[in-house]
């Protein structure tokens, strides 16, 4: 799974949050991130792989199954890396479907700015967008990526938990689940 | 013991933790500065003391006077930070004080740096160069064993990808086996007996208890180095037995060019690869051997050409070799650019290989 955004919308956040449910649930995870020095509306990139069995991949993705895309900014080099087939999960408040021009797979929208905002944490779009993930992929169980999250938010952010966990039921509840099922796919070749 | 998943800097620092290290000093630097943050969380809960000094020549002092005195001790930086700590590392493996310095590198470009060194004398530093996060766990528990068996400071070459890749890893302790005493270590029991012990560079002694002098005391050194060289090499081939075309590449490099020589094989080359763990001491008879049926050996860095010196001393001329890789770097001059991709080695790959056909 490639996470596409700009800094500040919690991308690096939801990937570990990601990685961590798939480990407490006995699967093996890798994650990358790419992040430039500047954080705030630059650049941000995290790739997550999760295996039932021994993880063999590289830590720079040559190619993908899944996209989780906050923003559009730097969505041309992830698309690039998407194989046919494969399902892209978008917030849809800032990218839609047409925006991503992307036919050789699944698009699933979810405006996860609009559902955020309504929650009154806008800041939380990013785990409405994860909620979706987990639910429509059936790669982990929102109740793990709850307690995944609990334990990675700083103890100075503590605050955000309940909003964060909110955020999260929502996003899963927007989707249909196993929509678009990671664990049918054939085991193709690691990365 | 079950594995957890950790940020490649975080599960360094429990591998440091586990193999006994209680001392550690440096300056942030990225990428090692999470290295730097983690050990300054850990070490305090172990009984240990993390500095964050001045600078990374107070950094590397302070690790060789906590060495001296018997402690596992460690620093560390990228090639920047580590360019300043060349005039301790020469000395400390003059004088023998063990302790492991972490070069959370910024690329491939330190290949010169880490086994060549920028100290004066004739010493070698034991190099390894991990593939990814696993392998850094084990490599540090290692290099704190060796650091110790043979009285002399070691480099992890490690880099973005390392420090700051999440994994699930073991970080367990490792047993190597038994080490020698530390019956050199400063530890102030004979202060005021004229029989205090010493660690010099010159070997010089006093005059009531003379040492051997810089003659004996280098020649040995050499000696020592020499027979590390034959005990230490490690390395890792794949498919290499029957390969026509050989790529040999070091650290995080290694798999990109294991998934290229997958593709290619299923493809119907006859290709395989070959890793250096120890960049020093280079496994030079382990890769003649790998590359015995090559027709062309293809070198792999993410640099202007380095590693490519100790293939060519390895290779002897029994074969071309080539250089493959080249400078590649991000934009945010932390990591490897887009030249370390699946994609770009495949091409270098085949343009060499057409290349030789068309010999």
């Amino acid at each position: 799974m490639l996470l596409t955004g700009i800094g500040g919308q919690g991308v690096q956040l939801c990937a570990k949050a990601l990685a961590l449910a798939a480990v407490d649930e006995g699967r093996q995870a890798m994650l990358s991130a790419h992040y430039g020095g500047e954080m705030r509306g630059g650049q941000t990139e995290a790739s997550v792989v999760v295996a039932d069995r021994d993880l063999r991949a590289l830590t720079i993705l040559p190619s993908a199954w899944s996209a989780f895309v906050m923003h559009h900014e730097y969505w041309p080099p992830v698309k690039a890396r998407l194989r046919p087939g494969g399902v892209v999960v978008t917030n849809s408040t800032l990218v839609s479907a047409p925006d991503l021009a992307y036919d050789s797979g699944q698009v699933i929208e979810v405006p996860a700015g609009a559902i955020a905002t309504e929650l009154g944490a806008p800041m939380s779009a990013g785990f409405v967008l994860l909620g979706a993930y987990g639910t429509a992929t059936g790669l982990v169980a929102t109740e793990s990526l709850i307690e995944a999250m609990r334990r990675l938010v700083p103890p100075y952010r503590t605050q955000h938990v309940a909003a964060n966990e909110a955020a999260l039921r929502a996003g899963a509840a927007a989707v249909d689940a196993e929509c678009a099922p990671a664990w049918a796919q054939p085991a193709g070749r690691p990365g | 013991m079950a594995t957890a998943l950790m940020q490649g800097s975080d599960a360094v620092a429990e591998a440091c933790v586990a193999a006994g290290c209680r001392f550690f000093a440096g300056y942030p630097m990225l990428p090692f500065t999470d290295l730097l943050e983690s050990m300054s969380r850990r070490l305090p809960e172990v009984g240990g003391t993390c500095i964050n000094v001045e600078s990374e020549i107070e950094g590397v002092n302070m690790v060789l006077g906590a060495a001296a005195a018997g402690a596992r001790a460690a620093t560390g930086s990228c090639g920047q930070g580590i360019a300043l700590m060349q005039e301790a590392i020469a000395e400390a493996a003059l004088n023998e004080v063990p302790f492991v310095v972490f070069n959370m590198a910024r690329g491939q470009q330190d290949y010169f740096q880490c086994t060549r060194g920028g100290g004066w004398g004739d010493y070698r530093t034991i190099t390894l160069a991990p593939k990814d996060v696993g392998e850094a766990v084990e490599h540090t528990q290692l290099l704190f064993h060796l650091a110790d068996q043979y009285r002399a400071p070691v480099i992890l070459y490690g880099d973005y990808l390392v420090a700051h890749t999440y994994m699930s890893v073991d970080v367990s302790p490792r047993q190597y086996g038994p080490l020698p005493p530390k019956d050199w270590a400063l530890d102030g029991s004979r202060g005021g007996t004229g029989k205090s012990r010493q660690i010099w560079t010159w070997a010089m002694g006093k005059a009531n208890d003379p040492g051997p002098g810089p003659d004996a005391h280098w020649r040995r050194l050499a000696e020592k180095f020499d027979s590390i060289a034959g005990q230490e090499m490690r390395h890792e081939s794949y498919l290499a037995d029957d390969a026509e075309y050989l790529v040999v590449s070091f650290g995080t490099a290694g798999p990109f060019v294991d998934y290229v020589v997958d593709e290619l094989r299923a493809e119907g080359m006859r290709i395989g690869s070959f890793r250096p763990i120890s960049l020093w001491p280079f496994p030079e008879r382990a890769l003649a051997a790998a590359a015995s049926a090559a027709r062309k050996v293809l070198v792999y860095e993410v640099n202007a050409g380095q590693m490519i010196d100790d293939v060519r001393l390895s290779i002897a001329g029994r074969c071309p070799v080539q250089f493959i890789g080249g400078v590649s770097i991000d934009g945010s001059g932390m990591r490897q650019g887009d030249l370390l991709e699946v994609g770009s080695i495949r091409q270098r790959v085949l343009a060499a290989v057409r290349q030789e056909d068309e010999r």
